[in-house]
């Protein structure tokens, strides 16, 4: 029941945001969709905590531990970003950059987009999860297209075209697995599920699984943002709306790695782990090494956050490529952690943008005199984002480099290494002239719209939190994931 | 469902008409006016839907005919129809064309591709299906090569949608349809992708005033 209720509210909320399209009563709604729908996805991770998984009442719904830690981060992230949309869309009006009409599609679509996710990550059956998937696509484009812009437009094709592209050749994967699985002819089958899949994979032909899952690393990889099928993803983060850009490096590159974690366990079922996690290691280190060549010197603050998701989503390829638990427990955490501080900045550097109107490195200067607030947010939430102790990023990229260097992998964890001090660097020096320096004459001191910044405090909080405390339940959690994941008995 | 009652005839058939879905996406790749190459992908559905309702005739299956029937009605009638209006407004860009040979020679390698990849995996199961998967896989590769190479945006739609026939057939071949939930999610799906990406372009069209995909420049580094 609690699997539909957290289906039903962004649907319910967006359906009644239709109706209700402006004023505030639609931003209570909104905030209230939000809520209720972070709510339950906290009461299904309790009730998946309790019992191990939870079945939903139709539809082939399911979650459990892995299902029920993405869900947390969806509805999570759609909280922080969704309490950030209100002062978004009322400063954009007051600029008249948003027509009012423009602005009231949004709030719907906001919710359609999170249903998507949701469903993509609590469906059992691999055809729904890649229905699920690709809708994710369909419902975020009219959102980056929010001012019509011409950046916007270009950022907004290029996105649907490649990721409609890649949810094509990843069909081909799902197709092939499908295959795979075909004993007779024109024999009838039950829709494949992930745990039917689990207990089949033993007897599947591997050369067909393998095939398959370089399709499907290729297809979910471009929604993910693997180099070198990225490209879409610096332009459609950066001229995405910010807490639209929030939601979409946060959790939905997440969504992306979910399926790949999914498809892997099955992979790794049926030919052994080696294979998947060369695959993940090449893809990931790739990864890194292509944002780190751009972070070395960003010019575009929300460019620079981007490319930073690409290196991070390679990291976790990374550590899931070194296995183990603590490589694969250190790229769950990491994609918490990466979620918490990514939406932190973006919805932190859409304050910058509205202020200064200019997404350009070179031209905000002094940032800590014109919003100290969001000045010092921005700061600690780079700190963190670079993996400085005492943030959480730092403990799963220890996990994740502990794994490489223990597995036998050290060349490859020293190459990680190596990218991730190099990425420091780049971003350090890039927020350091951002928050320096002399604020131009004329840009507005004073922070407006200040409850933006509840959500942000909260995100640092827990990113402190894991940084420092590492709280005892969430080892026995990540503990449970990864057992999901057919790995630590 | 039984197995198919004459495999031979089945297979023979299947083959021949997969053949035909190569060749026309081949023609695809040589035309180079807009017109010819919507015709052409109308006539490359047709053809598909053919197959599928061949495949639904062999094995009694009813969901398959129905996607035949879609596919027919949507691809081989309604999309062209939508893609025909539009084009007036999308003149042919400026400057040198694509070579046909080059557009033909790349195609060509394509389907070398194909076979390479997916002859080991037709050969896993004993499906009279199984001779048609290569060639499906090489009808979705030309449909990206022709979009990787198209120099104006409705062309890129083009290449994406002979894509999308190819996957379609590659999932008729190899599964003989999927749960009908699935079919019938990633058939309106990709539609509405197509859709989206039919009204992207008009807006592209009016703010840049041009659909040359080499004006879509702005977003670098």
């Amino acid at each position: 029941v609690i699997l539909s209720v957290l289906l039903a509210c962004p649907l319910l909320g967006a359906a009644a945001l239709t109706l209700v399209r402006s004023g505030r009563l639609a931003d209570v709604l909104h905030l209230a969709a939000a809520l209720v729908t972070a709510g339950s996805a906290a009461r299904l991770a309790l009730e998946v905590w309790r019992e191990g998984s939870v079945a939903g009442a139709a539809w082939g719904l399911r979650a459990d531990a892995l299902s029920a830690l993405m869900a947390l981060m969806v509805a999570g992230i759609g909280l922080v970003a969704g309490m950030a949309v209100p002062s978004y869309l009322r400063i954009e009006q007051q600029n008249s950059l948003l027509e009012p009409a423009r602005a009231a599609s949004f709030r719907p679509l906001y919710h359609l987009f999170v249903f998507t996710m949701l469903l993509a990550v609590t469906t059992e059956s691999i055809g729904l999860m890649w229905v699920a998937v690709e809708s994710t696509t369909l419902a975020s484009v009219f959102l980056i297209t929010l001012e019509r812009t011409r950046p916007s437009l270009e950022a907004a094709y290029k996105y649907l075209l490649i990721c409609s592209v890649g949810i094509g050749i990843a069909f081909i994967g799902t197709v092939l697995v499908y295959y795979a699985d075909l004993r007779q002819p024109g024999e009838t089958q039950q829709a494949l599920t992930w745990s039917g899949l689990l207990v089949a994979a033993p007897r599947l032909p591997s050369r067909v699984v393998e095939l398959a899952f370089v399709f499907l690393l290729i297809g979910y990889g471009t929604k993910a943002g693997l180099v070198p099928m990225h490209t879409w993803l610096p332009d459609a983060h950066s001229e995405a709306p910010a807490p639209v850009s929030a939601l979409m490096s946060g959790v939905l590159l997440n969504v992306g790695i979910y399926a790949l974690l999914r498809f892997k366990t099955v992979t790794d079922a049926a030919v052994g782990p080696a294979f998947a996690q060369g695959l993940l290691l090449a893809f990931g280190l790739a990864s890194m090494a292509v944002a780190a060549a751009f972070l070395w010197t960003p010019r575009n603050y929300k460019r620079m956050l981007a490319y930073s998701s690409v290196e991070h989503v390679g990291l976790v390829c990374v550590g899931l490529g070194f296995g183990g638990i603590w490589g694969v427990g250190g790229a769950l955490l990491h994609m918490v952690t990466h979620a918490l501080a990514k939406s932190a900045l973006f919805v932190l550097a859409g304050r910058v943008m509205q202020r200064y109107r200019t997404a350009e490195v070179a031209r905000v200067r002094g940032l800590r005199h014109a919003m100290p607030w969001t000045g010092a947010a921005f700061l600690a939430a780079i700190l963190a984002l670079v993996g400085l102790p005492p943030f959480g990023l730092f403990v799963s990229e220890v996990m994740i480099l502990r794994a490489g260097f223990a597995g036998g992998h050290g060349w490859a964890a020293g190459l990680a290494l190596t990218l991730l001090v190099a990425v420091f660097a780049g971003v350090l020096r890039a927020a350091n002239r951002m928050l320096h320096g002399r604020r131009p004459d004329d840009v507005a001191t004073g922070e407006a719209g200040a409850s933006a910044l509840v959500p942000v405090g909260l995100n640092l909080g827990l990113l402190l939190l894991l940084g420092v405390a590492f709280p005892a339940g969430l080892a026995e959690a990540l503990a449970r994931v990864v057992r999901v994941l057919g790995l630590g008995g | 469902m039984s197995p198919a009652p004459t495999p031979g005839l089945f297979s023979h058939l299947v083959s021949l008409l997969a053949f035909a879905v190569v060749t026309v996406g081949f023609l695809l790749l040589w035309r180079q006016s807009l017109p010819a190459r919507l015709r052409l992908f109308a006539a490359q559905s047709v053809i598909l839907a053919a197959l599928a309702a061949a495949m639904a005739a062999f094995t009694d299956n009813v969901e398959l005919a129905l996607v035949a029937a879609a596919i027919l009605v949507i691809k081989g009638w309604g999309i062209p129809r939508i893609l025909v209006r539009v084009a007036p407004a999308h003149p042919r860009p400026t400057g040198p064309t694509r070579s046909p040979a080059g557009l033909l020679l790349g195609g060509g390698a394509l389907v070398f591709v194909a076979y390479a990849v997916m002859l080991p995996v037709a050969r896993e199961a004993p499906l009279p299906t199984a001779s048609g998967l290569p060639l499906a896989l090489a009808t979705a590769l030309n449909g990206l090569w022709l979009c990787v190479t198209a120099r104006r945006a409705l062309t890129q739609v083009l290449g994406f949608l002979v894509f999308e026939n190819g996957i379609f057939m590659l999932a008729l071949l190899a599964t003989y349809g999927l749960p009908a939930i699935v079919e019938a999610g990633a058939f309106l799906d990709l539609l509405a992708a197509v859709l989206v990406l039919k009204v992207m372009l008009g807006e592209i069209h009016e703010s840049f005033q041009s659909s040359d995909v080499d004006r879509l420049r702005e977003l670098r580094g």
